[in-house]
Parts: structure tokens; sequence; C-alpha cells
């Protein structure tokens, strides 16, 4: 498995004790979302990253520090069902502030 | 006028599942005064084959945390809600008879009331590895776990908003 060497550090920013709570998170969750109602998936995923940021933050750079925080905005028990349109919103929001990050960890980035 | 007893009626508007618990400990007379009420659960046949088992040990709560992606506290203890399908099939249950479920739902409910009584928080818990949950309590391979009730007290700070109503 390789990694993107132009985006972020090198530097280990999780241990192994929390490299694992979250393996186990993703494993299990996968099985749980067979049996569970299907709006519950974007629920584990969101819930899986918030995990994977709590950890990363005291090694995060100020980039991801801006991430982990428009993360930690979503509830914990936040799913689709309530209203669909505003859930789908705080999302595209959320994706909007990864790029955002992605481009910060990059550097500019010359125009094609 | 229908007679009510409202202390049992207003205990049962006022329970609330706990999302957030605090760190304060359980002990462990009460987490048995409470699983001791699972006998007093509405039982098919009273047959009595969805067994009980407390976990106050901090080792493997934290791995039932590890497992369950739907518990959202952090117990101080927890009880699981199994269905011993081994008994089950002797007495002529198809494996996924509907009535060994029920039975767990009328375990947990009686559960989720005596935490209540014991000034229990309580939060049941279905999203979980079955299999990994049955190697960390080390059930025999016939019992199966299906629901886990977390044990704690109220955190006095609040929670997560509850769930939307349907």
């Amino acid at each position: 498995m390789t990694v993107d060497a132009s985006i972020g550090s090198h530097n280990p920013i999780v241990s192994e004790a929390a490299a694992i709570e979250v393996l186990a998170y993703l494993i299990t969750a996968a099985r749980a979302q067979m049996d569970e109602a299907a709006e519950y998936a974007p629920m584990r995923l969101i819930t899986a990253a918030q995990k994977l940021g709590g950890h990363m933050v005291p090694k995060a750079s100020r980039p991801v520090q801006e991430l982990l925080r428009a993360l930690d905005t979503f509830a914990p028990t936040a799913t689709p069902r309530a209203d669909r349109d505003e859930y789908l919103a705080q999302l595209d929001g959320l994706c909007v502030v990864l790029a955002d990050c992605l481009l910060a960890l990059t550097g500019p980035v010359t125009s094609e | 006028m229908t007679a009510v007893d409202r202390a049992v009626y207003d205990a049962l508007r006022a329970r609330r599942v706990t999302r957030r618990m605090s760190d304060r400990a359980v002990d462990p007379e009460t987490v048995g005064l409470v699983v001791r009420a699972a006998k007093f659960a509405p039982n098919a046949g009273n047959r009595r084959l969805q067994p009980v088992v407390a976990v106050t040990n901090g080792t493997k709560l934290r791995l039932l945390r590890l497992i369950s992606p739907g518990m959202i506290p952090v117990p101080q203890a927890a009880v699981v809600i199994s269905i011993d399908v081994g008994r089950a099939a002797s007495y002529g249950f198809p494996p996924r008879a509907p009535g060994l479920y029920v039975d767990v739902g009328t375990v947990a409910a009686t559960l989720l009331t005596a935490a209540q009584a014991a000034g229990l928080g309580a939060c049941p818990v279905t999203s979980f590895s079955r299999a990994a949950a049955g190697r960390i309590l080390n059930l025999p391979e016939t019992v199966q776990p299906h629901m886990i009730i977390c044990l704690g007290y109220p955190d006095p700070t609040g929670g997560p908003p509850p769930m939307p109503k349907p």
C-alpha cells in the first residue's frame, strides 16, 4: 500500500492503540450494518472518521485541525432520516472543508 | 376513570436512554440487583432461553465497546442478553423463531426498568459484532449474544440529542 507523498506530514500521528480502535470499529460496523437500517451507514462512517480524528488532534497540523473541528460538528446520532437535505448539505460542507485541507497540505496548485 | 398506579406509570414516562454516562463506578451489588430482575421478565413457556451475563471487568467493557459500533456511552457495567440456541433447539425451536427474539426484548425492558429503579442510566445496544462479543465473553458457541444493556450513572452535563422521532 502506498501513501501519496505529496500530501501532509509523514510523521506518525496515531499510535497502534488508536489505530486498532478505529480498525475494530470499521470491521464490526461492516458486520453490524448488514442487520441495521441503511441510513446508519453514513453515521457509522462519520463516527469512524471522528474516532480517527480524535486521535489525530494532538499532532495534527493546522489545516487538519480545522478539518477535525468541522468533523466534530456532526452529532453522534445524526442520520439522514430527520432532514435528508440538511444532512446532505452538512456532508457537502464537510467535503469542501476536506478539499480546503488537502489543498493547504499540498501547497499552491499551478494552473494547467 | 381508570385506576392508575402513578408511581409505576410515572416511572415509565420518565425513563430515558442514557447516552452519556459519568465515570462514577457502579457497585457489583447494584449490577446484581439489575441482573436478578431478568428472571421476572415475561417469558414464553417460562423456558428462560435468554441467559444474561453481567460485565463489570474494565478490560472486558473496553473490548466490548471496541466491537460495538452502536455503543455511544462509556458504561461502567453492562449486561449482555443472549439466546441459548442449543437449549432452544432441544425444545424444537427453529433457529430464527421470532419468539426467541421477542423474549430478548422482554428481558431488555425488564432490565431497563430495574436499572431505573436502581438509579442507573441504561442504554440498549444491538449494533455490535455477535461473533466478537461471544469470543470476548467466552460464551459457548450455542449461546449467541443479541443485546447489550450499558449501565452507568447519567452524566449530569447531559448528552447527545435524542434520536429523531419517526
